[in-house]
């Protein structure tokens, strides 16, 4: 027994070792560059310069603003939208399947360039269908234009996002739905529960640990989420719809200033690690209890 | 209201709630469409028309003819390539995560896991670094070894899941029959779990297949592109041309969609299974 112990061991580790190495290997190359170049004087010195000149960038505050009302809305939208499609789908039986792959799996089959582009192409002022369809139902009496002010903006890039993102959370929600025993429904019943009391007292409470788990992946996929504000209005206008990560690969890409973007990368792995920080403690204290 | 009544009324609701709902998620894809198929004069009529009163392919020649297909092409060499090296990659340590005991497993587990923790954004610089110094920066080589890093731990998690499901005693009983331990997991283990494999090779497939930021970045010239980083040039543009641009996208979302439709079961049950008990 001791020696087949010992067999697995050694096989096992033959197969891990190999990768974990690697990867961690490579998470240390990747991350000692950032903190590297972002504390990297033009003469090869040390200097706080470039994390400096990202936080007193005049434009950073608005920045950090828009990263959480982007996160903030975008994530409310999708957990409650997809906790409500969720909840619709586990109560059928007949055409699940159809209803599923359409809700689903076409905002999830869309690329995210494709999403973009077909958004913005709906929100345009003239020719965009949403201006004309609210029009002619009546809820407004004159174009809005969309994706000119900054505020209507971001309204415009969370809705688009809330669109391409809930199926995350509703498909998470909806595994757990589907593993709730039956008979928790049915003492509840026999005890008295109506339906409201029901879902208030075997529903929810069973989603709890799940709806932990999915927000706080929503939540950081969201902070991440750059291809539809990159493509709907590039960040603008003015910087009212620029993000964290907008930033960074305005930073990188089109400006060149790779130590000031390297530093925005740090200010923005520490924010989603301590987002992580705290979910994992509270996860684990659930948990615990 | 009898107990049944009241259960068919929700069920009824429901269905009308999901029915109005599909309309509503699935709009923007057939506005999509439907634009594709106007002629110009047409997508910028006013007032605008719900339908094209002239259907026309002119804009799917346009992309067409723009060498749409080699980027296409581009795609599939992309997250193809991201795709067999993922799961091949994967495969190992996912089979001995879920069958061994060994010291410093869970450790080892969450540091195999540790980039999904990372944003991609945040480490796009140091990557395009390191590819410029190996020079592979604007080829297919040098966007799939990006990848990897990413897509490594998603296989990891699901196929460690859908081996978990496969009871141990199936391979011991043909290590018993003679099988070394390497035959038990061809002969016995990797049919069971294929269909597994496979939906975990199709995750991998569509994150390459749909991912902007890499691949517009690493990707630069025409030739070398790839769908997402072809049709970011058409953004970049002063006058977008939206014509050819929708056409290109509906193609484009075809490869998705019918992985979906296909695998759609095992897709479901191993993204839960994987993530949210793993």
């Amino acid at each position: 027994m001791q020696l087949r112990l010992q067999r697995e061991e050694r096989i096992a580790y033959q197969m891990v070792l190999p990768y974990v190495v690697a990867i961690v290997f490579l998470v240390v190359i990747l991350l000692s560059s950032n903190i590297i170049s972002s504390f990297r004087a033009a003469d090869g010195g040390f200097t706080l310069k470039h994390y400096q000149s990202v936080l007193t960038d005049e434009a950073f505050p608005t920045i950090l603003k828009n990263t959480f009302n982007w996160t903030f809305f975008s994530v409310l939208g999708q957990i409650g939208f997809g906790l409500i499609i969720a909840l619709l789908l586990n109560n059928i039986t007949r055409g699940e399947t159809f209803f599923r792959s359409l809700i689903i799996i076409l905002p999830w089959g869309t690329l995210d360039i494709v999403a973009g582009v077909m958004w913005k192409w709906m929100y345009n002022d003239l020719y965009g269908v949403i201006n004309d369809i609210l029009l002619n139902i009546g809820l407004i009496n004159d174009y809005i234009p969309w994706l000119a002010t900054p505020d209507m903006a971001m309204v415009s890039v969370i809705i688009a996002n809330i669109w391409k993102g809930f199926v995350l959370a509703a498909m998470f929600f909806l595994a757990r739905l589907k593993g709730i025993p039956q008979y928790l429904y049915e003492v509840a019943e026999i005890d008295g529960a109506n339906m409201l009391q029901r879902f208030w007292s075997v529903t929810l409470p069973q989603l709890r640990t799940v709806f932990m788990s999915t927000l706080m992946l929503v939540i950081i996929w969201t902070i991440n989420y750059f291809p539809l504000i990159y493509i709907m209005t590039g960040g603008g206008p003015g910087n009212g719809t620029e993000t964290l990560v907008t930033y960074i690969y305005k930073l990188s890409f089109r400006f060149l200033e790779y130590e000031e973007a390297a530093a925005a990368s740090n200010i923005l792995f520490l924010i989603i690690m301590v987002i992580v920080a705290m979910f994992m403690y509270w996860i684990n204290r659930e948990e615990a209890e | 209201m009898t107990r049944s009544g009241k259960q068919k009324a929700v069920k009824r609701v429901s269905y009308l709630l999901l029915a109005l709902i599909s309309v509503g998620v699935a709009f923007p894809i057939l506005w999509l469409i439907i634009t594709a198929l106007k002629t110009y004069p047409e997508i910028y009529g006013y007032p605008i028309t719900y339908y094209p009163h002239e259907i026309t392919f002119e804009h799917f020649v346009e992309i067409g003819d723009m060498g749409f297909f080699k980027h296409f092409v581009n795609s599939i060499i992309v997250s193809g390539g991201t795709m067999l090296l993922s799961v091949m990659i994967g495969l190992f340590p996912a089979y001995a995560f879920s069958r061994y005991n060994f010291r410093g497993r869970g450790s080892l587990l969450a540091s195999a896991l540790l980039f999904q923790m990372f944003p991609m954004a945040v480490l796009l610089l140091p990557i395009f670094k390191i590819l410029h110094a190996v020079s592979l920066l604007d080829t297919h080589l040098g966007l799939i070894l990006a990848y990897l890093p990413f897509t490594t731990p998603i296989t990891i998690v699901f196929l460690r899941s859908f081996f978990i499901s496969v009871p141990k005693a199936l391979e011991e009983a043909a290590v018993i029959d003679g099988c070394s331990l390497r035959q038990a997991f061809i002969r016995v283990i990797l049919p069971v779990t294929l269909p597994g494999i496979a939906a975990v090779g199709i995750y991998t497939f569509l994150f390459s297949w749909a991912e902007l930021m890499y691949a517009m970045s690493i990707l630069v010239s025409d030739e070398i592109q790839n769908i997402p980083a072809f049709l970011s040039v058409f953004v970049g543009e002063y006058q977008t041309r939206w014509g050819p641009l929708f056409a290109g996208s509906i193609v484009s979302m075809l490869p998705p969609l019918v992985m979906f439709m296909l695998m759609q079961r095992y897709f479901i049950a191993g993204l839960t299974s994987g993530s949210v008990k793993g």
